[in-house]
């Protein structure tokens, strides 16, 4: 698989999506104006992986601090995309929040509860 | 003040049309702070890079402005261990061809005299005399505590060309605002001082429904994603003292109603008139978020049905009508996600005021209003 990267700008969150390290994080901010056509290369990354056969095990890491509601409906289609990827692949969630932001905690609950995938929910101090 | 449960008959929409009168194309009204001023010029240059200025114009207008934002930071603090005196204001105007900027700030009434004195001193010198007079003021460092000594204000007349204009208006025995007007033309600056016969009464009222209405924040311009992020910026720095579930919220709600402004908002005259307003006034604990735009009047009965049926729904219903719109992706696109209104409902737990106001056979003006506590 090839390695993705993008780095974090004023409205859009740093994505790192690495198989050969293993490290795969959307991090940051996310209130673009267009979100579909920035989440459109991350969900093709993520349906590629189910013919990946050098990959088994990924653990993704979602640490957002802010999103709007048009990153908000990409964010569901993506995970629907790691539950289809699911299926043939070991894939576990961390949704990051800081820990007094009840906003973002109550966001990954909610996606814990609709979406079909191990989801943990992990307070931060920093 | 105003009533934080009734959307103000036709306030905004005045408002809007009172700036717009007078070719305001950028309005700003709040707290002036370092990385405010750095974001105020931010949008200036926005908006002066969409009227696609040339860089000597460009240069011109961002010194005037630095200088005159200074003054504005420089004599607020004056103001903060008195009562509660309204912020400083900043205007700039494109008309003709010519760029205007305003700024107003309260200052005490024992400078009137002093500042009078020196904007008469600098409006009756040549360009050739303003030099020396500059250079004379600068080599006999005469600077006052709040490192003034009207350098600030001979640079902005030696720098546009042209005589200050100026104006005072009593707030009580204490306090005073100063108006400033600087004009920048497309002349070349060698020329001596030209007069201006101008009168800053249209301002001073502009600025007077500002205060009266608490607004904290204001903006009409161009919006884009570009201007959004400014002050969305600007808002965070006020906001500095507040919870972080208050900030979030109020940020949260900006955003969303912003990018509908960008996203929907149509221009309703001209090409280069502004397609909206976006203010924030407050009332005690309470805030209220204002963003005003022309729609189009084919959409005007779908939209005011969106926001009747979320505002008829109770919490739980929201949440699961919110749910519901997450998964439906029949409603997908870079224009809409069908969760804006439904996430103002949420996040505010109050319903949301709107208001429209007919403007001709096309379009018509919407304001849509939420608090925040």
């Amino acid at each position: 698989m090839n390695k993705f990267y993008c780095d974090y700008t004023e409205d859009t969150p740093e994505v790192v999506l690495d198989s050969e390290n293993g490290i795969y994080t959307i991090k940051g901010r996310s209130l673009p104006e267009n979100a579909v056509g920035f989440y459109e290369p991350i969900f093709e990354w993520f349906s590629n992986l189910k013919n990946a056969n050098d990959v088994d095990n990924i653990v993704l890491d979602i640490k957002l601090d802010y999103f709007n509601t048009s990153s908000a409906k990409q964010i569901t289609k993506l995970l629907l995309i790691v539950q289809k990827v699911s299926e043939s692949k070991n894939i576990l969630v961390n949704w990051h929040y800081f820990k007094d932001d009840t906003d973002i905690k109550m966001s990954g609950e909610r996606f814990a509860r609709l979406i079909d995938v191990k989801i943990n929910i992990l307070p931060y101090n920093d | 003040m105003a009533n934080p449960n009734k959307i103000k008959n036709g306030f905004t929409f005045k408002l809007f049309k009172g700036i717009q009168s007078d070719n305001l194309n950028y309005i700003y009204r709040g707290v002036f702070t370092q990385s405010i001023t750095d974001n105020i010029l931010n949008l200036t240059e926005i908006n002066l890079d969409k009227a696609g200025e040339n860089a000597k114009i460009k240069k011109r207008v961002f010194t005037i402005m630095v200088e005159g934002l200074q003054n504005i930071t420089r004599h607020q603090e004056v103001e903060e261990s008195k009562e509660k005196v309204e912020s400083g204001v900043f205007m700039l105007q494109d008309f003709e061809g010519k760029y205007f900027i305003t700024t107003g700030n309260p200052i005490y009434n024992a400078n009137i005299e002093k500042l009078t004195g020196q904007i008469e001193k600098i409006n009756n010198l040549d360009s050739e005399e303003l030099k020396q007079y500059y250079k004379s003021v600068l080599n006999d460092n005469i600077i006052s505590a709040k490192g003034g000594a009207g350098l600030g204000l001979i640079e902005m007349a030696r720098k546009s060309g042209k005589k200050l204009v100026y104006d005072f208006v009593k707030k009580n025995d204490d306090i005073s605002y100063f108006y400033l007007n600087t004009e920048i033309s497309h002349e070349n600056e060698e020329q001596s001082l030209k007069k201006r016969n101008l009168s800053l009464d249209h301002i001073k009222d502009i600025h007077q429904m500002l205060n009266t209405e608490n607004i904290v924040l204001i903006f009409s311009g161009i919006f884009n994603q570009e201007s959004l992020l400014s002050i969305l910026s600007i808002m965070e720095n006020q906001m500095m003292e507040h919870t972080l579930n208050l900030k979030k919220k109020v940020f949260n709600i900006m955003v969303e109603m912003l990018q509908n402004i960008v996203k929907h908002g149509v221009n309703g005259k001209e090409p280069n008139q502004n397609p909206g307003i976006f203010y924030i006034s407050q009332v005690g604990e309470t805030y209220m978020l204002n963003a005003g735009n022309y729609v189009n009047k084919s959409e005007e009965k779908s939209l005011c049905e969106k926001i009747d049926y979320v505002n008829a729904l109770s919490q739980d219903e929201l949440n699961d009508f919110y749910e519901e719109s997450l998964f439906n992706f029949k409603i997908d696109n870079s224009k809409e996600s069908g969760l804006g209104l439904i996430e103002l409902r949420l996040k505010t737990k109050k319903k949301i005021n709107y208001e429209i106001t007919p403007y001709n056979d096309n379009f018509c003006f919407f304001v849509v209003q939420t608090q925040v506590e």
